[in-house]
């Protein structure tokens, strides 16, 4: 159901990865698509996909929820799995028919391009796990501010950006009450061809818009009255401070970094 | 009225997270028989379950365990038959105007019997018959939706339910956040929809005075549970069990008890204003007071 999006939600708690550094959670995070990509082999991969459930374990997310919020990306690991397994060719032939060929290579690249897929989501979505949304703003605008010289509005770049991911959750809950009451009118959103499923999401993305567009003056408003004017002058009451935690993520991420260099450059070496 | 009732529910439960930790049931062993004809309160305190409950009506929830027949006919036996239970059900969300999309009143309200299948014709009939009944004339049937004043779009939502012409209607709180007289005209238009058709409703409400007004038999839910069902008469004299519960008798009521403990002997089976000015009226006569 459209409520197991849980991406952009925060799950309170008070886990090492909560209390460190906004901003260096989203380094991290940058840091850690480059690093998924640079595996080569299995072994680098395994490395990080150890890296990836650990940092999950850690965080006390409830393991459960975050095989939930797997479920949405389901279709896109299957089809790429399945792309790669037809289509990479090499190694033993496992399987033919017709002008399908299953390779052992094709096999290989399909779970490696599986589990990459998955620690990319994981692990990303564990910064919205645990960062609320203030720290995330504080954090963006903290490491945007080299762009202020650019005359580049950073404040409310990041003040945007917070916005729209607090309403994530709200939207969904939105469109989940416009679904069933349209349905409830006889709407049916299941059947029929693509012309007539995009006609059938009219009556839910009008109201939808409408509630968007009143929920954004409504925002402004209240902003405005708690003397909202900008990022002009404005002083933060909890500063950010790098502590002994981020030192540690540092270094682990170093070393994370060195293990992905090692065994994919170095196998035999290190064998 | 048939012997045979409309709605039917079996030992219906409904879970909500499902296998999670975080599992909970939303309604519990729910066993109603709702008849032909009636009005139906349902009252009870926010996350008792009572949206939850009427949402398995029209099969837009299904139940985790237990059966819900609708004239004699379990909705979820086929695809088929969940879907004829939309439209022999018809449920109007809390703040129904939030769900208008149309170009016109005209075509909002038609959006339902289209759905259906009705030609052009039915539709037509359909639309200013429910048109009617929550006092939308012509003109207003030409205009955008969202040119109107609230309670205005509320009565237009309503009416787009009514003109699916369901046996059941189902109305989740459909005077919240509408001003006195937006409310008065709500409430009356739902008892002239039930006067001259005949229909079931079904109402979900906060208020004790619009039950009052209305309901030929309440349901108190209560802790996922149905805790009273009887007359309004039977559930509202029951003042401290519904106090228990978070609920409250109306205040009129509660002016008429006050009343009683002062030892003034007045009738405390008062539950809308009416009714109270009347035995105001006896107790002075009875007294002699007419000055």
């Amino acid at each position: 159901m459209i409520r197991d999006i849980t991406i952009g939600q925060y799950f309170f708690g008070k886990s090492f990865i909560h209390k460190m550094d906004a901003r260096m959670k989203i380094l991290i995070s940058l840091f850690f698509i480059i690093l998924i990509f640079l595996c080569k082999n299995f072994f680098s991969l395994g490395l990080v996909a150890a890296f990836t459930v650990f940092i999950l374990s850690i965080s006390k997310i409830p393991f459960k929820l975050i095989l939930k919020s797997l479920k949405p990306i389901i279709i896109i690991v299957v089809f790429t799995a399945f792309l790669n397994l037809f289509y990479t060719k090499g190694g033993k032939t496992l399987y033919e028919f017709w002008v399908f060929e299953i390779t052992l290579k094709g096999v290989y690249s399909a779970i490696f391009m599986a589990v990459r897929i998955i620690c990319l989501v994981a692990g990303t979505s564990l910064l919205t796990y645990t960062t609320t949304p203030t720290s995330l703003t504080n954090a963006i605008e903290s490491l945007l501010s080299p762009l202020k010289r650019l005359h580049v509005d950073v404040h409310t770049f990041a003040m945007m950006m917070t916005l729209a991911l607090r309403f994530i959750p709200t939207l969904i809950e939105e469109i989940d009450r416009i679904m069933s009451a349209q349905k409830a009118r006889g709407a049916d959103l299941e059947s029929g061809g693509l012309v007539k499923r995009a006609r059938a999401l009219i009556p839910i993305f009008i109201p939808l818009f409408v509630s968007a567009f009143r929920r954004a003056y409504e925002l402004a408003y209240a902003m405005e009255c708690r003397c909202y004017n900008g990022g002009k002058g404005r002083t933060s009451m909890k500063k950010m401070h790098f502590t002994y935690r981020d030192g540690v993520a540092f270094a682990v991420i170093a070393l994370l970094t060195a293990g992905i260099f090692i065994l994919n450059f170095n196998i035999r070496a290190v064998i | 009225m048939s012997s045979e009732p409309i709605i039917r529910t079996e030992n219906l439960t409904h879970l909500y997270s499902e296998g999670l930790s975080s599992e909970v049931a939303a309604i519990h062993n729910i066993n109603i028989e709702i008849m032909q004809g009636e009005i139906l309160a349902i009252i009870g305190h926010t996350g008792s379950g009572k949206s939850t409950l009427i949402q398995h009506f029209n099969g837009l929830l299904k139940p985790s365990t237990g059966r819900v027949f609708v004239d004699g006919k379990d909705i979820w036996e086929s695809k088929q038959a969940t879907r004829e239970s939309r439209f022999k059900v018809g449920l109007c969300f809390q703040y129904p105007e939030y769900q208008l999309f149309e170009e016109s009143v005209y075509k909002d309200i038609a959006f339902g019997p289209k759905n259906m299948g009705l030609d052009e014709n039915e539709t037509g009939i359909r639309v200013r018959r429910a048109a009617a009944f929550v006092g939308v004339d012509d003109d207003m049937l030409e205009r955008s939706p969202f040119d109107l004043s609230g309670g205005e779009k509320r009565r237009v939502a309503i009416a787009g339910v009514m003109a699916m012409e369901p046996k059941v209607l189902v109305l989740d709180e459909p005077t919240s956040g509408l001003d006195p007289r937006g409310r008065d005209m709500v409430l009356d238009l739902i008892g002239n929809y039930r006067r001259q058709t005949g229909n079931t409703v079904i109402l979900v409400s906060h208020s004790m005075e619009d039950v009052a007004r209305l309901a030929t038999k309440v349901l108190v839910m209560n802790d996922s549970q149905i805790a009273m069902c009887g007359s309004v008469e039977q559930v509202y004299s029951q003042g401290t069990l519904l106090y228990e519960m978070g609920l409250n008798v109306p205040q009129i009521t509660r002016i008429f008890m006050g009343l009683r403990s002062h030892g003034i002997d007045v009738n405390d089976g008062v539950f809308t204003v009416e009714q109270g000015r009347n035995e105001i009226a006896r107790l002075l006569k009875s007294r002699g007071v007419q000055k």
